[in-house]
């Protein structure tokens, strides 16, 4: 029974962390039709930087957030000022996911490149620590990498419904037509859903350094589970891609106590293709996420 | 007629390679990068005709590879006989794959393709008492014990350039057919090509197929030729994003394309193995190409050269293909000039 519980909490745990990042992903596919495969590759990326950070000068990873988010920002508006920009708007979905492709292939041939291919951990002091809830045992970096995303899956939603930038994303994401008719410049808000999107692989890197060993393949691990979640989700769609998260996250966790953790992998894609026999748009995307 | 000729010195050029290698190792480069040729060539079977871009194709040949070799220990059959019938049966798992996959466009199917390629790795390395996981997979040799080590990269290379001229000959006859003219309006247009009575999934779905099939003989001859399997090296999206590489570098929309885009990326993927060794530096060689390919080429360094020989010919009234890309780039540069005589 406990163990049981115990791995609930810890699907819970880690479905906030699948749905902040596949919240990233989603904004993409949401402002601009792009499928960004490299998501996952920055995610690595800034991973790196974390523990490049806490090695060099002994301070805590969190607090290279300070320049790892204002830095994946610029990167994201820079990303699609400079290359997406420029992909022709009928095969802009399918070259997309190419151009990504490629951005993900030189972000891990230069971090082999640079730090090499040996496996990092961060030491932190309380790396080891656990806390106890109702008798299951916690780590305490996984439950502050579910603070970091809940904080910033909060923060995400605040700006979007509270703010007139929000407005006019969700209102980009909605219809691009319409909201240029009323005035949008969504060019430029584009650019920003980009950086915003990145911003929360920067936080989402940072948040996975804290418990796991990183090498620089290590984002061929994330790229598939994050692609089913927005599939399953419905691509496009925030809530959607969130749920899917949680529930996908659950069901890995629960599964690992019958099955290895090898095969508790494959649930993300037995439910993918499940859904797709059901309802190919997922389940919460609109009729046109069928067709990109 | 110069068609012809271009295809009989091909041909003399290929078949005379084994010949004109210096050494073993210059001849294995080619037996790898006629395998490359094989594999993209399978590819273009459903990437070319239908425009669904598979990152994940390496599932296939990884899966031809498996099959044959399975075959040849457990049965002990024929190898050749081993690599058809591995091909078969690739071919007929393609088709449940195919009918889930096929159901969304785009990018979701990018995404299904990936998928689908990691829970192969992901299978094949956990079901160790089949497949040896990540032990790999050992495959007696085809050929007798007297045949050397040279010998042997010659005689796959002929096995290669005959499996290749096959697949060519099929994508040519297919390129020329009612049923090719189908996929190709799938790939302008889906849904004006089903409102004109193209039976879209059903042309998809055998188009899959046979793509199947043809990367599943060029995994299985991968496998017989190479002797060892490992699940990390034949389930990789870098080996499908080659392919696709490949294909879009050299042409996805004509017959050789994908091989030029093979002798070109496969050559560089050598050079950088053999260079730069185990740093990474070959990934972020193959990522620039991709980026520059995507980026300023789409169309392929062929349609890239026919379309500046055409500029320099004068105009032809016949029909040829207009992709709608091409189209939609004419009608804006129509407006552009419109708007500017305002």
């Amino acid at each position: 029974m406990s163990l049981l519980f115990q791995s609930l909490v810890l699907g819970v745990l880690l479905g906030g962390l699948y749905a902040l990042l596949a919240a990233g992903l989603t904004l993409y596919f949401g402002v601009m039709r792009v499928v960004m495969i490299a998501h996952s590759a920055f995610l690595i990326l800034a991973a790196y930087l974390a523990w490049f950070f806490t090695t060099q000068t002994g301070i805590d990873p969190l607090v290279s957030l300070l320049g790892t988010v204002p830095l994946f920002f610029l990167l994201g508006v820079g990303i699609q000022r400079v290359l997406i920009k420029r992909l022709r708007p009928a095969t802009l979905t399918m070259m997309s996911v190419l151009l990504t492709f490629a951005i993900a292939l030189v972000i891990e041939g230069m971090l082999g490149f640079v730090f090499t291919g040996t496996q990092r951990r961060i030491q932190l002091s309380y790396g080891g620590a656990n806390l106890e809830v109702f008798g299951a045992n916690i780590a305490v970096v996984k439950l502050i990498a579910f603070g970091l995303a809940a904080l910033s899956l909060l923060g995400l939603y605040l700006l979007l419904t509270r703010t007139k930038f929000g407005q006019a994303l969700r209102a980009t994401i909605q219809h691009p037509e319409a909201a240029q008719l009323v005035g949008i410049n969504t060019e430029r808000v584009a650019g920003y859903g980009f950086g915003i999107g990145l911003a929360t692989a920067a936080i989402g890197g940072t948040a996975l350094s804290l418990d796991s060993t990183i090498y620089p393949s290590l984002h061929w691990h994330w790229i598939g589970p994050l692609m089913a979640i927005i599939v399953v989700g419905g691509l496009g769609s925030i809530p959607g891609a969130a749920i899917a998260a949680m529930v996908l996250g659950i069901g890995q966790s629960l599964l690992q106590i019958p099955f290895s953790t090898t095969w508790a992998q494959t649930i993300f894609y037995v439910a993918l293709f499940a859904t797709l026999m059901v309802r190919p748009q997922g389940f919460f995307g609109g009729r046109l996420a069928q067709r990109f | 007629m110069a068609k012809l000729v271009g295809v009989a010195l091909l041909a003399a050029a290929v078949l005379s390679f084994p010949t004109v290698a210096a050494n073993p190792f210059i001849l294995s480069v080619g037996v790898v990068i006629m395998s490359y040729a094989l594999l993209a060539t399978g590819w273009n079977f459903v990437g070319g005709f239908t425009g669904y871009i598979s990152l994940g194709h390496a599932a296939y040949s990884g899966l031809g590879g498996y099959a044959t070799g399975l075959l040849v220990i457990h049965t002990g059959i024929n190898p050749w006989g081993a690599l058809v019938a591995g091909a078969v049966i690739v071919a007929i798992v393609a088709v449940p794959i195919g009918i889930a996959s096929l159901r969304v466009r785009g990018a979701s199917f990018v995404i299904v393709s990936i998928a689908f390629v990691l829970i192969l790795m992901l299978a094949f390395q956990s079901w160790s008492s089949v497949t040896g996981g990540s032990n790999g997979l050992r495959i007696p040799r085809p050929f007798a014990d007297d045949v050397l080590r040279p010998e042997q990269h010659e005689r796959f290379f002929y096995l290669h350039a005959a499996a290749l001229a096959a697949a060519l000959l099929a994508w040519w006859l297919i390129d020329r057919s009612r049923f090719g003219i189908g996929l190709k309006a799938i790939r302008e247009d889906e849904d004006k090509a089903q409102a004109l009575g193209v039976p879209t999934f059903n042309y998809k779905l055998a188009a899959f197929v046979m793509s199947a099939f043809v990367t599943a003989i060029g995994g299985g001859l991968y496998a017989l030729w190479f002797g060892f399997l490992d699940p990390i090296f034949q389930f990789s999206i870098l080996v499908g994003a080659y392919m696709v590489l490949m294909s879009l570098l050299g042409g996805i929309r004509s017959l050789f394309g994908p091989l030029l885009g093979a002798v070109i990326v496969g050559y560089a993927v050598e050079f950088f193995k053999s260079e730069y060794g185990d740093s990474q530096f070959h990934l972020v060689a193959m990522g620039l190409l991709l980026g520059v390919v995507v980026l300023f080429m789409p169309e392929g360094i062929i349609p890239a050269v026919q379309s500046l020989v055409r500029r320099f010919r004068p105009q032809s009234s016949s029909i040829r293909e207009v992709s709608q890309a091409e189209l939609a780039e004419q009608r804006r540069e129509e407006q552009v000039t419109e708007g500017a005589s305002r």
